[in-house]
Order: structure tokens, then sequence, then C-alpha cells
């Protein structure tokens, strides 16, 4: 049982991380990048890390990838296919894929492969229990944990500072403070009147009644 | 032949568990015709009408006119739309619903004819998370469903919907935090046996439990917060270009995903298989006790559907991220206190 789902989840993350590259449609990439993913949660689940695994789904697939499928619905929707890069892309990309290759190879070789055929080191059921989890995060690696922790807080809060610089809605060339209503809506945010053709928007066809 | 790959907290023989799979999803699905009919029924009389009373006896057979209706229409599908994506999202949004049914506890390990059997479909350690993890999951059946349409009012539709999943599914998950301090386990069995020992969980989280509400309320696109399906400004948001069994699956998966929402509120907050004051609950009244409680928290959901007007966008971003958010973080830190101290 354990054997036909490791091979369904480990192909289904080679593809998936495949497709993620290989596909030029980002909108398919994307969704490629979500299937690596879940294949890689069940590949956590056989390794008995059940919390790890759903945090995968949770965080991951639930929500970080949850704003890449909305950029690239909202601005993906483009012919232009992303195969077009920059020279020297071309040539820094190979370099540090091989450079990643040869670090992988001397990690795995250089344990001599000794593990394959033996049972894996013996763990405790517990192990990737949410309760074993939180006992080792809470105790073995608490200064790791709360580095980790002060280091999201402080991302945070660069985002909030990076994300109140922007002026907001322009109404002509004056900016509008926060809270404060434009007695005239600004052009393209689809009011009636826009629809009906009284105030057409640039580039927008829509109720032309000409 | 171990079907176990996971940490679990009571597993049986493989073909019980087999037998209690089909058990579960025979008796999830046959629950949404009822809801549907009941729900019909009540809106009508909330509204001084009669609802559906023409179809075989007090409008009974109503769901089933409606099922055999939707079966035999033309399986359409626009011009513009990505065929295989639209036709595989409908199938992610029923299959997340049903999965999330697997762990919902209808019962404790009861002896059946000299069996131990657990009544839920899996125990998990992570328990609740699994389905947090469904819930995040289910996001792209409508995310997929509203762009392979090819449709504005689709696309429109399925945006607002990713919007307002993952603003609630933050609420709604810090107002559980809770919930398990109290309890100290993550398994729902292990939930019910703390309230067992303690009380009820709703009413020292009676926040909590308010929060945990209407975030499910808005987790499942029901009324007040219906905006993802604005008849009035999206025609029908994602399921604008779905008929038959596009239009059937999702149909299914939202009053599904009703009818789950309210057996984990049940199980979380409700005591799940307890009965009030301090009665014993035989092995065979447990899964009546769940369902009566479930069919209470579904009334709920009809209630507030036929009252309550539907909600701004901006209404409903403010509530989720400046009123629940923050009330529901406060509850986390005011009960870490409460159980350490």
């Amino acid at each position: 049982m354990s054997y036909i789902v490791f091979f369904i989840a480990s192909i289904g993350a080679i593809a998936g991380a495949i497709g993620v590259i290989a596909l030029r449609n980002p909108f398919y990439s994307v969704l490629s990048l979500v299937g690596h993913l879940l294949c890689l949660a069940a590949l956590f689940m056989l390794l008995r890390a059940e919390f790890l695994a759903a945090s995968q789904v949770i965080i991951y697939a639930g929500g970080v990838m949850v704003l890449y499928v909305f950029v690239v619905a909202y601005i993906g929707q483009s012919e232009e296919s992303l195969g077009a890069s920059h020279g020297w892309l071309r040539v820094l990309t190979p370099l540090f894929v091989g450079v990643l290759l040869v670090e992988l190879m001397i990690a795995t070789l250089g344990s001599g492969l000794k593990a394959i055929g033996t049972k894996g080191a013996d763990i405790s059921p517990s192990f990737g229990s949410p309760a074993g989890i939180g006992e080792a995060l809470l105790t073995t690696y608490l200064f790791p944990f709360e580095a980790a922790s002060l280091l999201l807080l402080v991302a945070v809060i660069g985002a909030v500072g990076l994300a109140r610089r922007r002026e907001g809605f322009t109404v002509g060339d004056t900016p509008l403070k926060a809270g404060e209503i434009p007695a005239v809506p600004p052009r393209g945010s689809g009011t009636m009147a826009e629809a009906a053709g009284d105030r057409p928007v640039a580039g927008f066809r829509g109720g032309d009644r000409s | 032949m171990n079907l176990v790959i996971a940490e679990v907290g009571y597993a049986e023989p493989w073909w019980i568990q087999i037998i209690k799979a089909i058990l579960i999803f025979a008796v999830g699905l046959q629950l949404i015709p009822l809801v549907l009919l009941t729900e019909r029924k009540m809106l009508g009389r909330f509204q001084r009408r009669y609802g559906p009373n023409r179809v075989g006896p007090f409008g009974a057979l109503q769901p089933l006119a409606d099922i055999i209706k939707l079966a035999t229409k033309e399986q359409f599908q626009p011009r513009t739309a990505v065929g295989f994506i639209f036709m595989a999202a409908p199938a992610i949004s029923i299959i997340t619903a049903v999965a999330t049914l697997a762990i919902v506890p209808f019962g404790d390990v009861v002896d059946i004819f000299g069996t131990k059997v657990g009544l839920y479909g899996v125990d998990p350690s992570i328990g609740i998370l699994y389905a947090f993890a469904f819930g995040g999951i289910s996001f792209y059946g409508l995310m997929l469903g509203g762009w392979a349409s090819g449709s504005k009012y689709s696309f429109l539709g399925a945006m607002r919907s990713a919007a307002q999943l993952i603003s609630y599914e933050v609420s709604q998950g810090i107002a559980l935090v809770g919930v398990l301090m109290m309890a100290g386990t993550m398994s729902l069995t292990g939930i019910v046996q703390a309230q067992a020992e303690q009380t009820w969980f709703i009413i020292p989280q009676a926040v909590g439990f308010v929060i945990f509400l209407i975030a499910g309320f808005a987790e499942t696109n029901r009324a007040p917060f219906d905006l993802p399906e604005a008849d009035a400004e999206l025609v029908g948001g994602y399921i604008t270009e779905y008929g038959g069994g596009g239009f059937t699956s999702y149909f299914f998966a939202e009053y599904l995903n009703v009818i789950v929402v309210s057996a984990v509120t049940t199980t979380v907050y409700l005591g799940g298989w307890l009965l009030p004051f301090g009665w014993h609950t035989p092995g065979w009244a447990m899964p009546l006790v769940v369902i009566g409680k479930t069919g209470l928290l579904i009334f709920l959901f009809m209630w507030v559907r036929a009252t309550l007007p539907r909600l701004r966008y901006d209404q409903l971003m403010t509530l989720g991220w400046k009123v629940l958010l923050p009330i529901a973080t406060i509850n986390t830190l005011v009960t870490a206190v409460l159980v350490v101290s």
C-alpha cells in the first residue's frame, strides 16, 4: 500500500516540478506547482510527518499559491509566452543549476547509499504528530524558532510600511486621503455612467451609444 | 494488509473501514436532498408562502424532480472555456467536500456484535487540520471553475470567493486555537472526550463559537456572505456558465459544505455525541445525537439566510480583517493565559 502511494506521489512530484518550468502558460505553471506541493504533502504523510503534510497543504497550496493564482489570473492572460529571456540569464541559469546538482550529488552519494535496503531510522510513531512537533519547537529548537518568528514579524512590518507608501486612488492630480470618498468617481472604476457611455473611458468600448 | 499510513486514534480491520467509508458516503449524500427540501420549505414559511408542494406528498419528491431535471440537461460549454479544467473544477469541489466528511465523528468507539468500531471515517492525529487542508484545496474548485469558464462574471465571482475564503479561513483557524488549547488535542474524538470531562466548549469559548460560525457562513458562501454568486451583480458568479452535471456538482458541494461545517461545529463546540445534563448516551444513539445537533445548526444557516441581507464587498472584508481577526486573537490570548494559570 505505502509503495503504491510512494510511487504515485513521487512521479506526481517530479512531473509537477518539470511542468512548472516546461509549460509556457503561466497559469498552468502555477497549477503544476500546486500539484507538485500536494504530492510532496503525500510524501510527508508517508514519512509519518502528518503535521508537516497538513501545514504544507494549508500554507503552501491553500495560502501562498492562492496569491500566485490570483496574480497570474489577473495579469497573466497575455498571449506573450514566458520563453523570451535575457542573454546573461541563459548563461547563469545552467551554472546555478549545475552547482546545485553537484551539491545534492555530494550530499546523497557522500553517505555511500548505506541506508538503502535497511529499515531506516528508529523513530517513535508520534514523531510527526502536532504534539511531537510542538515539543521539539518549544524545547530543543526554541532559539531558532523564536529567531524565525522575529524575522517574520520584521517582514510583516516591512510589508505594511511599503504598502502605506502608496497614495491610493487619484482623481485628477490630487491624491485622496484614506477614508475620503471622491465626489466624482475615478475613471475606469465601473460606474453606471461609464457603462452607459456618458463618461467614456479610454480603451473601454462597452455601451457605446454612438 | 495495512491500510494505515498515518498516525490515527483507533483503526479497525480493512473491511470495516471500507464498509464505514461507503456508509458515511451514502448517509452524508442522502442528507443533501433532505436539507435542500427543508431549506426550500423553510424559506417559503419565512417569506409567507408555501414553498414546493406539488411533487409528491407535501412536495417531498421535489429534490428528486430537481435531480432528474439537472441530470437530463445539456452539458453546455462556452466556446471560450478551457475544456478539461472546466470539467475538472466541479469534481475538485465535490471531492474536497466529501473528504472532509470523513473526519466528522458520529460517535465514540463502540461494540457492534462484538467488534470494536469507531463511528467515524478516520481519526487522524492532525484532526481538525485535515479539514482546513481540504478547505484550502476547495479554493481551487471555485477558482478554476471561474477561470476556465472564460466569462467575466464567472471570473469575478471566483475572485470574490477566493478572497473571501482566505480572509475568513484565518479568523476561523485562530478562533479554533482556543478550543485546541482547552482540549489539549487536535483529534476530533479527543475534543469531544475532553468536553465530556470539562464542559461543552460553547460555554467557555462562546466568543470563539460565534467567530467560527460566522467564518463558517463565509467559507460556505452562504447568505449573508453569498457575494461570489450574488445574482444581482454577477448573474451566478463562478457557476454562471455551468449547467447540468457541473452545476449539480457545485450545488451538491455547497450543501455538503454546509452539512460538514455544521457537523464540525457540533463536534468542536456543542459536545458532539454528548447529551446535556450529564446524561449517558448509549452507543446506538450517538449518530442520532450528532445528526440532530447538526440539523439544528443547519436550521440556523437557513434562518440567517432568510433574515439577513447580503453584505457589500468592502463590509465583508472589514468584518473579516478588522473585527473578527482581532477578536479571535484576543480570545486566543485570554484562553492561553487562563489555561496556563
